[in-house]
């Protein structure tokens, strides 16, 4: 009798687990940025004038993640008391939801239970066609037509943070909290070497190998590294410099097998093996590059806009930041990256119209501007960087200027239809040719060819 | 039968407390267990696709999902990588489990600490144990790496980005993982041995490799059947450092059945092949239960016999 008891228990444990396979379990933000402790407590900036109170309490949830080093949920918790303060009638309920994929997770999961997604929240700006595709989200341009001037709303957000935003003429989310690649280097190195900053591929691969270090067969100081562990968002600026984006203008094109982008993915595999500047293979060294750099196991990084204050924090030398350097001599690349504000559908009415005042409550220059100090964050709008207290702070932190200053030279995010599926595509060709288990051109060839197969059905 | 009423009586009258007992069990595993189990049965013989707007209402497609699945080279790269995860991460964190508690279970001074030392891993959650081993990993300066070296390794170092030592990598922190967490069950297990079959084993003069392949380990038969079910079922179910380490990468070199089914459902929101996977995956666990319930059973028999 005691042993077929313990037999059930042990039939239902299997069923158990096999029935919470369906839960998604916990995801690392792989490509988010990772260190940017912020410089001081937030102060909510002041409350802004708003419009009278409507008549109805409305309630809204904000999904959030929490991708970079920085009290994130403090900061949002003041600027909801302020935005609370103006608005009586609107409960702002901030849901710390992971990192940005648990929030998609988490909202897909609602909304295929049956149940109500939230108003309003805060997810990669290429999550665009899945959200729309799955019918998740709103268009939020009968708000912005509602505005005094609409057209200037949008006109001051930086073009390269809305090239994830549009599709069918349509606008479906804004910039919330955005980043760029950027290059970081050791400044002080670079002037002990009497070398200038690079301004072309040569020139980088060239620093890079005067860079390194080595005491015996191991290398003690390297001269760039380029993490690859989820690799597009750091490459593409390798194939926007050598002349071709890996995606194109419409939402099902891509360009992996281009000869400029197997240019790129060339020049990736030349830095370790033809000039010696850079770890061999896939470096999946996210995390640690950010203090390798800092502690003089590199010379160079190239990581995201997020990593500069961490990095100030820790480095003793003067930290330099700048775009990635292209193929021809001073031409620069970058791509942005980060989250957007998305509106949900599921949501009732009155949750929406409460969800977009909040939205152009934390957009305004002054929240723009407290949170991109306080964060790390590129602020989302130009005008700002004319508020009083970003104006103090980039005197101090003049790098934070730089960040800023590389947004010129963006080309779009990887973000296509399917783009779960298709990055994976690219991600395990891309490795493969940075690993040596195929050429580039094989690896770009066939990867072409499978993401072509998986875009078949939108085209 | 007329000779023992009493007992008649009441064996005929229907008894509900067992079963009241029951209820709750039964209706969570029912709720959140035998429906979603079924649902995905169901969903996977339909194509349905979140992220493709045509494709977002289901359509009854047959077996098309499993022979799609059958015949992508993805797939079998996965069920290779899942079925080496599985067959060496189990045995090995059970057999390390076992000889920790061997070690333990002695009256030592001071083996407190080498407890704690062996049982620590299991406290850390899954995502902290991953993000130290990171560091542990990286190549150069880690101290995974500098200890190898010390030992006179010479190979490459890049665990987490080295398509041929990627899935080792994970492995490793699985059985780091794990060992702890098997040793207590081992350790209670010791621990209830009864005393005397040793004193007559010292008796008729049994060395000590005897008395622990012919007294211990027998007697230990339940806790290993225990621990070896809850092994295998949690290396299937365990990714949570997969996300942290590789991300199931480079080229899908660490990507297992569990990561593929998340990918699936969640990244590339494709409902059908995501729910035939987990058909898959349960497959694999009962067939596994199964299997090891009649080989014990067998067993069972045999040492009654």
């Amino acid at each position: 009798m005691k042993r077929n008891i313990f037999w059930i228990m042990l039939v239902i444990g299997v069923l158990v687990v096999a029935g919470c396979t369906a839960t998604a379990p916990t995801q690392a933000p792989p490509a988010a940025p990772t260190e940017a402790p912020a410089a001081a407590p937030t102060e909510a900036p002041a409350p802004e004038p708003t419009e009278p109170p409507a008549a109805e309490p409305v309630t809204i949830q904000v999904f959030y993640p929490v991708a970079v080093d920085a009290p994130i949920a403090d900061i949002l918790k003041g600027y909801i008391d302020a935005f609370q303060a103006d608005n009586p009638n609107i409960m702002v309920e901030p849901v710390f939801s992971g990192g940005y994929g648990d929030v998609k997770t988490a909202i897909q999961t609602t909304i295929d239970g049956g149940g109500q997604p939230p108003a309003l929240a805060v997810m990669l700006a290429t999550d665009l066609y899945d959200q729309i595709n799955a019918d998740n989200i709103v268009p939020l341009d009968d708000y912005i037509a509602g505005m005094d001037d609409g057209q200037a709303y949008l006109d001051d957000f930086f073009p390269a943070f809305l090239a994830n935003s549009r599709y069918d003429g349509k606008l479906w989310s804004l910039p919330f909290q955005r980043s760029a690649v950027v290059m970081y280097y050791n400044a002080d190195l670079f002037k002990e070497k009497g070398l200038d900053p690079p301004d072309s591929w040569q020139a980088l691969a060239e620093a890079g190998q005067a860079m390194v270090e080595k005491e015996g067969d191991q290398v003690s100081r390297w001269g760039i590294e380029w993490p690859s562990g989820w690799p597009y968002w750091l490459f593409q600026p390798l194939a926007i410099g050598a002349g071709q984006n890996i995606i194109g203008d419409s939402d099902v094109e891509v360009y992996f097998d281009d000869p400029k982008v197997i240019e790129a993915v060339q020049f990736y595999i030349d830095l370790s093996h033809v000039y010696g500047a850079m770890p061999e293979g896939v470096q999946a060294v996210w995390g640690q590059a950010p203090s390798d750099l800092a502690s003089g196991q590199t010379a160079m990084i190239v990581h995201s806009t997020g990593s500069l204050t961490g990095l100030l924090d820790q480095a003793d030398f003067e930290v330099g930041v700048m775009a990635v350097p292209g193929k021809e001599k001073g031409t620069y690349a970058t791509v942005p990256g980060g989250g957007n504000l998305y509106i949900f559908k599921g949501a009732p009415q009155e949750q929406q119209d409460a969800a977009w005042k909040f939205v152009e409550f934390l957009t305004q220059p002054e929240y723009a501007a407290d949170f991109s100090i306080n964060t790390g964050y590129i602020a989302s709008r130009q005008s700002a960087y004319d508020t009083d207290a970003m104006k103090a702070y980039t005197a101090k932190v003049p790098q934070a200027l730089a960040t800023r200053d590389v947004l010129q030279y963006a080309g779009a995010e990887f973000s296509v239809q399917n783009l779960g599926e298709v990055r994976n595509i690219f991600h395990d060709y891309l490795q493969k040719a940075y690993n040596g288990e195929m050429t580039p051109e094989e690896a770009m060839a066939a990867a072409q060819a499978d993401a072509e197969a998986a875009l078949a059905d939108f085209k | 039968m007329s000779a023992q009423p009493r007992l008649q009586r009441r064996r005929r009258r229907p008894e509900i407390l067992p079963y009241l007992l029951l209820l709750p069990t039964g209706l969570f595993v029912a709720l959140f267990t035998a429906w979603p189990t079924l649902l995905s049965l169901y969903q996977s013989f339909f194509r349905q696709r979140l992220n493709i707007a045509k494709f977002r209402d289901p359509t009854f497609i047959g077996l098309d999902n499993y022979a799609k699945l059958l015949a992508d080279p993805r797939f079998w790269q996965v069920m290779r990588n899942t079925t080496i995860y599985v067959l060496v991460t189990a045995p090995i964190s059970i057999v390390l489990g076992f000889l920790f508690a061997l070690l333990v279970n002695r009256a030592i001074k001071g083996i407190g600490p080498a407890r704690l030392a062996f049982f620590h891993p299991t406290i850390l959650p899954m995502v902290s144990a991953a993000t130290i081993w990171m560091f542990f990993f990286t190549p150069d300066y880690g101290l995974f790496n500098t200890f190898l070296v010390t030992l006179g390794y010479s190979g490459p170092q890049n665990w987490v980005g080295n398509p041929h030592l990627a899935l080792p990598a994970v492995m490793i922190v699985a059985i780091w993982k794990n060992a702890g967490y098997y040793m207590i069950f081992y350790l209670a297990g010791l621990q209830n041995l009864p005393t005397d079959v040793y004193e007559a084993a010292v008796l008729d003069g049994a060395n000590w490799w005897q008395m622990l392949w012919r007294i211990t380990f027998p007697l230990l038969r339940r806790t290993t059947l225990f621990v070896s079910t809850i092994a295998f079922i949690g290396a299937f179910q365990m990714v949570d450092h997969i996300f942290v380490l590789t991300g199931g990468g480079p080229s899908r070199a660490s990507t297992v059945l569990l990561f593929y089914l998340w990918q699936e459902r969640f990244e590339n929101q494709n409902i059908g092949k995501a729910a035939t996977l987990t058909v898959i995956l349960i497959v694999f666990l009962l067939i596994f239960t199964v299997t090891n319930f009649i080989l014990s059973e067998r067993k069972e028999e045999d040492a009654h016999a």
